[in-house]
């Protein structure tokens, strides 16, 4: 019930997986789901009452124990109690029971867990340029708690998996008793039985998307930016293929998600939907950045050292789009510095040197930049550049070597 | 949800038939404790299963804290029989000086050297330079200072699953030996137990003992001992720990002993 986790949900749905009869109803409408549509089917305070949904909570408490203990998590208080907060507008009817964590792994996905806590990946808040955005995403997996997604979809493999091993027993002896072999129409079940548990997969993303829209709307985020944060995907995975030299994933019966570009081009109508004539709403911007601040550098910092040069590019370029800065043009520095084909340096010198003259460059700005123009032989402004780097973080690792240096 | 990684590649690295089996491994300097020992049981991880008709294990809750209840109860009557000190954490916070992290740590680094003994010692990836040396793996400093502020002598790490076969999958399992008749024979799984304990020495840091214990069959209605029963979890306990041997050269020196009397 991740925004967009292929192998590992794959792999378990073929492991837990593997039945039942092929294109057995599947309660799949191929119709797209309407916002409209998607009701809560829970309230406040829920607790699960039957056997099956107990002992899966149970599981998950011990697995929400650990994720909150765990490491990786990135623990800024006002940063959490932000994200609390935005789960605490887009969470419908449970928004007061549901917990979210920030996991620092610098990738696009969050997640929902089925007693309703989030992971969110630190390189989704990278990704988005405002908090409607990111709501957005909030409530998507917000919208897997509230349709109770992960039990639906367990008993959904569970009356499956029953079916097919009925199935398949019933065509053993059958056939066996008749003299014909069944095996092939068992194994014909058996792919028809896993490809209906991946389209009942894609089918709970779209419910989750539609439910999310009308979420966000609801809390009076503009629809539309859900929409624009798959836009911005497509453009990030197209860039990066492109420059490796490789051809976005296109999508297949595997898959447990929707291609981006269809959740696109649903969610901009689901937009329209839930957009009421009249009602002014926000992207709230400015609180976003204010409140992403203090980890944006290490973000950006992640991001560059992925070495993935089309998609870090793409992404500032994205980011840039509200406006370059001094963070962003160092980063950009960065990203050719450390892909450090010919004439990269060159490149970088000039984003460093664009860097600086922001008056929010990072110190590393002023570190690079001095080193450039010292590589280029203007050394006294190097050193200059360099005695600024020294005054604006004195305690740098590198301090003792680059005063040496300065002289 | 991790540790049934472990399990399941365990799993499938026996053949599930219809036995019970259990293979230990000892430190080659190890004595199974004895007297006035002081042992610390970390949280016993349980998990009991319903094994649907298709073969998909569905955790159960009130199952699941039956067994755990059953089984600290077994542990504390067989290792009183060694004479022991025994506690058994129920939560990670329980000790004083010690913090819920420093537990959780602690669980966290013997799950990957658990994981790794699995990998070298049971599922066939036999590491040459530890070929002959009994049981080589350590938790290090954390654990012997754990040991240090506590006072205790060992600390034991246990994991027990059940997965109880439904009415279905007794259903399904019988027309599949009954198939054999007619010349279909499809015999699937039924329920089956697994475990392992692994026991450090906190004066040292040294796992010195490690032991798997695995039940299934594929005959239906065959139990093992089912761990929801305090006789099932007693059964468990003494298969999974009850039967310490003492490691290779301690085995040589008392064999020795005997030859020369």
């Amino acid at each position: 019930m991740c925004m967009r986790c292929v192998e590992i949900s794959r792999r378990s749905l073929l492991v837990g997986g593997g039945a039942l009869v092929a294109s057995a109803a599947t309660g799949v409408a191929q119709a797209r789901t309407r916002p409209a549509d998607m009701v809560p089917l829970i309230g406040p305070g829920f607790r699960p009452t039957e056997t099956d949904e107990k002992g899966l909570w149970q599981l998950m408490d011990r697995a929400e124990e650990e994720i909150s203990g765990s490491n990786l998590l990135v623990k800024e208080p006002e940063l959490v109690s932000y994200l609390q907060d935005i789960i605490g507008h887009v969470g419908g009817p449970a928004a007061k029971d549901m917990r979210i964590y920030l996991a620092h792994i610098p990738d696009f996905n969050a997640m929902m867990f089925p007693s309703g806590f989030a992971v969110v990946f630190t390189g989704l808040l990278l990704r988005m340029r405002n908090e409607a955005q990111l709501a957005g995403v909030v409530a998507h997996e917000s919208g897997h708690f509230l349709r109770r997604h992960m039990i639906r979809s367990w008993r959904d493999q569970k009356r499956k998996s029953d079916l097919f091993a009925i199935g398949a027993m019933a065509a053993g002896m059958g056939g066996a008793a008749g003299g014909v072999y069944l095996g092939d129409y068992v194994q014909l079940a058996q792919l028809g039985t896993i490809l209906s548990l991946f389209a009942y997969s894609r089918a709970m993303e779209a419910e989750a998307d539609a439910m999310g829209a009308r979420l966000i709307a609801e809390a009076g985020y503009r629809p539309v930016e859900m929409a624009n944060v798959w836009e911005q995907l497509i453009g990030e995975e197209d860039a990066s293929a492109r420059y490796r030299r490789k051809q976005r994933r296109r999508g297949s019966l595997f898959d447990t998600h929707p291609s981006p570009n269809s959740r696109m081009a649903d969610l901009r109508l689901s937009a329209t939907e839930v957009t009421v004539p009249g009602r002014i709403y926000d992207d709230r911007r400015a609180r976003y950045l204010s409140k992403i601040a203090p980890i944006r550098q290490m973000l950006l910092e992640d991001q560059v050292k992925l070495n993935d040069p089309g998609g870090s590019q793409y992404l500032l370029n994205t980011l840039a789009q509200d406006g370059w800065n001094g963070m962003l043009r160092y980063y950009e520095g960065e990203v050719w510095r450390l892909r450090n084909r010919a004439g990269d340096d060159a490149r970088a010198a000039q984003s460093y040197a664009v860097a600086v003259a922001y008056p929010d460059a990072p110190a590393e700005a002023w570190r690079w930049h001095g080193l450039s123009l010292i590589k280029e032989g203007r050394s006294n402004e190097g050193k200059a550049a360099l005695g600024r780097y020294l005054r604006m973080k004195p305690a740098a690792p590198d301090a003792p070597f680059i005063r040496q240096m300065v002289g | 949800m991790r540790k049934s990684g472990l399990a399941l590649a365990l799993t499938a690295s026996v053949a599930v038939s219809g036995c019970v089996q259990s293979r230990q491994f000892a430190d080659v300097q190890f004595t199974p404790p004895q007297g006035n020992y002081r042992l610390l049981v970390m949280r016993p991880d349980v998990s009991v299963n319903s094994l649907t008709t298709g073969g998909m294990a569905e955790p159960r809750a009130e199952w699941t804290d039956q067994a755990r209840a059953n089984i600290i109860e077994a542990l504390r009557a067989e290792q009183a029989g060694h004479g022991g000190q025994v506690l058994v954490l129920a939560r990670r916070n329980e000790l004083p000086n010690v913090s819920a992290e420093e537990i959780a740590d602690l669980e966290r680094l013997h799950y990957a050297v658990g994981n790794s003994i699995a990998l070298h010692k049971y599922s066939g990836a036999a590491l040459p330079s530890k070929r002959g040396k009994g049981l080589e793996y350590t938790l290090g400093e954390g654990a012997v200072s754990l040991g240090r502020r506590t006072g205790y002598d060992y600390a034991l790490f246990l994991y027990a699953q059940d997965n109880i076969a439904s009415t279905g999958r007794t259903a399904l399992q019988v027309i599949g030996v009954a198939g054999c008749f007619i010349g279909f024979c499809a015999p699937s799984g039924g329920s089956n137990q697994f475990a392992y304990a692994s026991l450090v020495d906190l004066r040292t840091g040294e796992v010195v003992w490690f032991n798997i214990l695995q039940t299934g069959s594929q005959l239906p209605g065959i139990k093992f001992g089912d761990i929801r029963t305090p006789q099932g979890a007693a059964q468990m306990v003494d298969r999974l720990i009850g039967r310490m041997k003492p490691g290779s050269e301690i085995r040589e020196a008392q064999a020795q002993v005997k030859g020369d009397r």
